[in-house]
């Protein structure tokens, strides 16, 4: 697996800059628009956990992995709030998920909020 | 004398007539077709206006027939004024806001409008000659671009939802109610949708047109391309819609 990696600021317009590495990868895997769109929507679903509407005080590590047509993507928080960032998904966060990504999960590692992201070509 | 569309101006009193008086949700809806038949040519006149701020025209006279629905609900016949006159700042304002909600015109350059323009079409045209999604390089081959800036020129259309998130959310969707009767009120359907109770009273603020193509896509699991053409929109006003409004749900969520 091939990896690329980033480190933004935890505020959603640097989100955008995600979305559009995401989109360029998955281009090149051959993801048609639909597809791409829908992993946009899920990078920003997701991000948004950790980012919160207006941003927060830290940096998200985002670490995109290609291998064969499937494309995923890891993010962790490092915020200077301990807590208050919750991580468990919405049920329509999580009706979401499913309809736009393969896997898609938030976790609490190691005291980091983190997400997992999956998508395939042709899923 | 004969209205735009072909009926006498007392056919068209008639029609209003008929159309208010009317109980049958079918009776409504097939009065309300004819009227809006009746002044699609004005819909589109006025369209034609704002058609030079990168924004394919098809798509602004879905927008503005938004405006034309909200006029036939609301016009009196007792007005002393023709329809079409009463409806044009309503089918205007419309317009104008689409533009203004995007903050559009003043904040994108006009080398990445006309590129996201020009993207509308050869998405929609490819759409159609492949029965499905086109990828990035079909795109980039048939606009003579580079991949790049296909890229950068779909990621536009979404920029702006960042800066129209100050704005305030306007809450008319007193006014929308005819896009429900239009769309057959299916997605009503969406109110069984498990979500979380506070997002209900946005999910129900949100303009009828936008609750459907959420419906749509997470409910009926249609993919934006086949949403576009069930709505006669592009995939491009799709997807910004529907970014725009998960957007919106989300800041409600926090709040």
């Amino acid at each position: 697996m091939e990896t690329v990696k980033v480190a933004i600021p935890a505020a959603p317009r640097y989100v955008q800059v995600v979305r559009l590495i995401a989109a360029g990868l998955a281009s090149r895997l051959g993801f048609t628009l639909d597809e791409i769109d829908d992993l946009k929507i899920a990078v920003d679903e997701l991000a948004a956990y950790l980012t919160g509407t207006q941003g927060r005080d830290g940096t998200l590590d985002i670490v995109f992995g290609v291998a064969g047509q499937r494309i995923t993507i890891d993010g962790t928080a490092h915020l200077s709030i301990g807590d208050g960032v919750r991580t468990d998904l919405t049920d329509f966060s999580r009706m979401i998920l499913d309809t736009v990504a393969d896997e898609a999960s938030l976790t609490e590692d190691g005291g980091k909020p983190s997400f997992h992201l999956v998508k395939s070509r042709g899923s | 004398m004969t209205e735009r569309g072909g009926l006498t101006k007392e056919e068209v009193r008639d029609l209003f007539h008929r159309y208010h008086a009317a109980q049958d949700e079918d009776d409504r809806t097939r009065l309300r077709e004819r009227l809006v038949d009746q002044y699609i040519g004005l819909v589109e006149f006025l369209a034609r206006r704002f058609r030079n701020r990168g924004e394919p025209l098809e798509d602004l006279v879905q927008v503005g027939t938004i405006g034309l629905l909200k006029a036939i609900e609301r016009f009196d016949l007792d007005r002393e004024v023709e329809f079409s006159t009463y409806a044009t700042p309503t089918v205007v304002g419309e317009l104008k806001r689409h533009f203004r909600d995007k903050g559009w015109a003043v904040r994108v350059p006009r080398r990445l409008q006309e590129l996201h323009l020009e993207l509308t079409k050869i998405v929609s045209k490819l759409g159609q000659d492949l029965g499905r999604a086109p990828t990035v390089p079909e795109i980039a081959k048939e606009a003579s671009i580079s991949e790049e800036q296909v890229l950068e020129g779909l990621e536009i259309a979404q920029a702006y939802n960042f800066t129209s998130l100050d704005a305030p959310i306007d809450a008319d969707n007193g006014d929308s109610t005819s896009f429900a009767d239009q769309m057959g009120g299916e997605d009503e359907q969406l109110e069984t949708l498990e979500y979380r109770a506070s997002l209900a009273p946005e999910m129900a603020k949100l303009p009828e047109r936008e609750r459907h193509i959420l419906y749509l896509r997470f409910y009926k699991g249609m993919t934006q391309s086949e949403i576009a053409d069930r709505l006669g929109i592009s995939q491009m006003h799709v997807s910004r819609l529907l970014n725009r409004t998960l957007v919106r749900l989300r800041h409600a969520l926090e709040e």
